[in-house]
């Protein structure tokens, strides 16, 4: 009963993900959304692998061949989607932050930074000293893997919380796609708290997964079906920190002006620049000598 | 509307956080185990949790 509704589930999959595909290219959407198209693509393409492999195991593939294949796509189309739900989450923030340019170009040096830093920590993590290729690849996935969720939990929380400065509504696609990633960021890491106790092939961890894909894919599929409402024109009270620290990260990118501070021979002046600053300079101790006089007579 | 969903935001988020401290605690004690899968895919596929060249192909053929 229990493996029956997995491979239901298991066969709903691919058909939510090609529909959503469907959804994303008819409004024109998958151009904004590419690394969203992908990471549907990636995972329509393992279920195009793996169901025959397990339909198939025993039926006219040798049953350690196709478990041997099937560990081997499963486990590389997961660190593809790892790293591919990263770039989601990039772009979805890079998306959100379109109407504030200063924070958005400081968020994305920051993200930047914390996606290769967290990419080392899951290499550096996963290498232990007479480690098999196999427990490295495994390791090194289930530490980016967790990454990605934290990381996607922290957006999603921005998202929620900044949605107004932003000038979104809970019915942008921004926010949904964000919502998503976070349930399924969610999900990702109560499975990981709950395999280490009940490590088997087919179990309720595979129901509950299936149906929390399934959700999030509906309610994907829910948001490119129907038209997303316009930004709002956004009025931010001039107190605003948003304001203020977009304010300060645009001033932080701007190009530098140059002084020139000394040992400038005079030749490299045009005669007429020569002739300003000689007035300019003729000019000086009067103005001096009139502010002395001014003071003095004040006094 | 708003407080609903940001308290479901909250919910997922502290959940989240609550789990991955689950997960530090069972992969060190998985450290000495033969067991190799430590996270799963949230999908339905059957997760091979056991090494390629498992004499029982893990179950996969199902019972």
């Amino acid at each position: 009963m229990t493996e029956t509704f997995i491979h239901l589930l298991s066969y709903l999959e691919p058909v939510l993900c090609a529909m959503l595909i469907v959804f994303l290219v008819r409004s024109k959407a998958a151009r904004e959304y590419i690394y969203l198209v992908a990471l549907l693509s990636v995972r329509l393409a393992c279920s195009a692998i793996c169901l025959p492999l397990i339909y198939f195991c025993s039926r006219g593939i040798e049953q350690h061949l196709a478990y041997r294949a099937y560990f081997y796509v499963y486990w590389t189309s997961y660190a593809l989607e790892a790293i591919l739900s990263l770039m989601v989450i990039y772009s979805i923030f890079k998306l959100a932050m379109v109407p504030l340019k200063g924070l958005q170009t400081l968020g994305m040096l920051v993200f930047r930074w914390v996606a290769a830093i967290s990419v080392a920590v899951a290499i550096g993590v996963a290498v232990t000293p007479h480690i098999s290729k196999l427990k490295f690849m495994v390791a090194m996935v289930t530490q980016l893997q967790q990454t990605s969720s934290i990381l996607t939990l922290c957006l999603l929380l921005f998202v929620g919380f900044a949605i107004r400065p932003m000038g979104l509504s809970f019915r942008s696609r921004i926010f949904g796609i964000s919502l998503g990633m976070g349930f399924m960021a969610t999900i990702s890491l109560v499975d990981a708290a709950w395999i280490s106790h009940n490590a088997e092939m087919y179990s309720t961890l595979n129901i509950v997964n299936g149906i929390a894909d399934c959700i999030a894919l509906l309610a994907w599929s829910a948001y490119f079906a129907f038209p997303e409402p316009k930004r709002r024109f956004i009025v931010l009270p001039t107190t605003s920190p948003f304001l203020r620290w977009n304010q300060i990260s645009l001033a932080l990118g701007d190009d530098p002006g140059f002084v020139a501070i000394g040992g400038i021979p005079p030749d490299v002046f045009a005669p007429a620049e020569l002739e300003v600053m000689r007035r300019a300079s003729s000019k000086m101790p009067v103005s001096i000598d009139s502010a002395t006089a001014l003071h003095s007579r004040s006094a | 509307m708003k407080n609903i969903v940001r308290a479901f935001i909250v919910v997922l988020a502290v959940t989240g956080a609550a789990a991955s401290t689950q997960i530090s605690s069972a992969s060190s004690s998985n450290a000495t185990t033969t067991v190799s899968a430590t996270i799963a895919k949230t999908s339905a596929l059957p997760i091979p949790t056991c090494a390629p060249d498992d004499p029982n192909a893990c179950g996969m053929a199902g019972k």
